[in-house]
């Protein structure tokens, strides 16, 4: 739990990453109907697919800055030092991450979701797919994110090893939305969610021991 | 009690250190010697148990986790320095009321500003919010990694104090440093040479 506040103090008097990933998003469904069309009818179909896709990017822009200052002060050293459970602290830096980037979109969701003409329902939908499937894009993303630290240009290595990854739960998550929450999709997605949860900090710690190492 | 044995670093295609020996008792200091990128840092690691590639035995006799504070010393530069210094006790379960942490500070001379982010300190303020940490904590075994650099001369003298307090109290202290420090001039060296 301290270590849970520890994070969101420091997101909360630096928010200029959490900030940057959420303008991303907001820019581009703002300029989407502007560069495609302003046709309703033509949007309202995209949306879904669209906000997924825009939260999965922003969730990647995100996670190579939410480890780069502990490895660069020597924190993740101590908390590979500590008594503390290495996977412990790697599931509460994922729940940072879920919070500084994909929390912002969650709550935007029914705004970003008008702009692109779509129905209230589908918005219910996209909300619940994304509460669901988010948390899993967080975890890989912090896994990817260890991997990198302290190599150079992480941040562009990041994406290219992660993204694979990420590809299963969007065509869970967006088909999960578009079919109006047909079971099949949405039991793959809650266990795509729970297997993540309960192997991802185990797998980013073992890597965060390399990581020091380096 | 510390000791190692026939250590050996193999690193980027030469031996960093071989075959090092070195018994550190209770009560007694040991510096490590060498010039830059002899491996001082490396060795550091290895007996933090924070680099396992090396050949040889390293021994801590019931001591408990050492504490290892080496050039990076985790200090955020976001958080102020009391929470720093709760973080870095609760990740040795340390659970301490805040006079203890004002205290500890004060002791390494940080006395105001000590609800403002660590981001308007200066290094050497920083530094010694994280050797704030040494007063608080129950590790027997410390491992300083050039802890003097960066301090001012009343910095290394609270520090040299505060050690010599741990080893008098039993403790066991293994550092290395480039200033001379003269309180510990006759403690037990250390010499790492690179092999070619």
């Amino acid at each position: 739990m301290t270590l849970l506040l520890r994070e969101l103090k420091i997101l909360l008097r630096s928010p200029a990453g959490a900030i940057q990933s959420l303008m991303f998003a907001v820019l581009v469904i703002a300029l989407f109907p502007l560069a495609i069309t302003p046709d309703p009818d033509q949007l309202a179909p995209l949306g879904i697919g669209l906000i997924w896709v825009v939260t999965l990017l922003a969730c990647l822009l995100a996670a190579d800055k939410s480890l780069a200052s502990d490895y660069a002060d020597g924190s993740l050293e101590q908390m590979v030092l500590s008594d503390y459970p290495l996977w412990w602290m790697c599931l509460v830096k994922s729940m940072a991450h879920w919070v500084s980037c994909a929390l912002p979109l969650l709550l935007m969701a029914p705004i970003l979701g008008a702009m692109l003409a779509m129905p209230l329902d589908r918005i219910v939908w996209l909300m619940a797919s994304l509460v669901l499937g988010s948390p899993i894009l967080s975890l890989f993303c912090m896994l990817g994110a260890m991997l990198t630290v302290g190599l150079n240009q992480s941040s562009a290595l990041l994406p290219i090893l992660i993204a694979p990854f990420l590809v299963p739960t969007l065509i869970l998550g967006t088909q999960w939305a578009t079919t109006g929450g047909e079971a099949f999709y949405g039991y793959m997605l809650a266990a795509l969610l729970c297997l993540s949860v309960v192997t991802l900090p185990f797998a980013t710690a073992v890597v965060a021991k390399i990581a020091v190492s380096r | 009690m510390l000791q190692i044995e026939s250590l050996s670093c193999f690193r980027q295609d030469r031996f960093l250190f071989k075959d090092l020996n070195a018994k550190v008792l209770p009560g007694q200091a040991l510096q490590i010697v060498g010039e830059n990128g002899s491996g001082k840092t490396t060795l550091f690691k290895i007996l933090a148990g924070l680099f396992d590639e090396y050949e040889g035995r390293v021994i801590l006799a019931d001591a408990g986790r050492p504490l290892y504070l080496g050039h990076r010393y985790a200090v955020n530069d976001q958080l102020t320095p009391i929470e720093n210094l709760n973080f870095l006790l609760k990740l040795n379960d340390i659970q301490q009321a805040e006079g203890l942490l004002t205290a500890a500070l004060a002791r390494f001379q940080l006395c105001s500003g000590l609800d403002q982010p660590c981001a308007a300190l200066s290094e050497g303020q920083k530094k010694r919010v994280a050797l704030a940490r040494l007063m608080l904590t129950s590790a027997r075994i410390w491992l300083l990694d050039e802890a003097f650099s960066a301090l001012d001369a009343p910095g290394r003298a609270v520090l040299s104090e505060v050690c010599q307090a741990h080893l008098a109290s039993g403790g066991t202290l293994i550092f290395s440093s480039h200033q001379g420090i003269p309180e510990f001039a006759s403690a037990a060296q250390l010499h790492l040479k690179a092999e070619l």
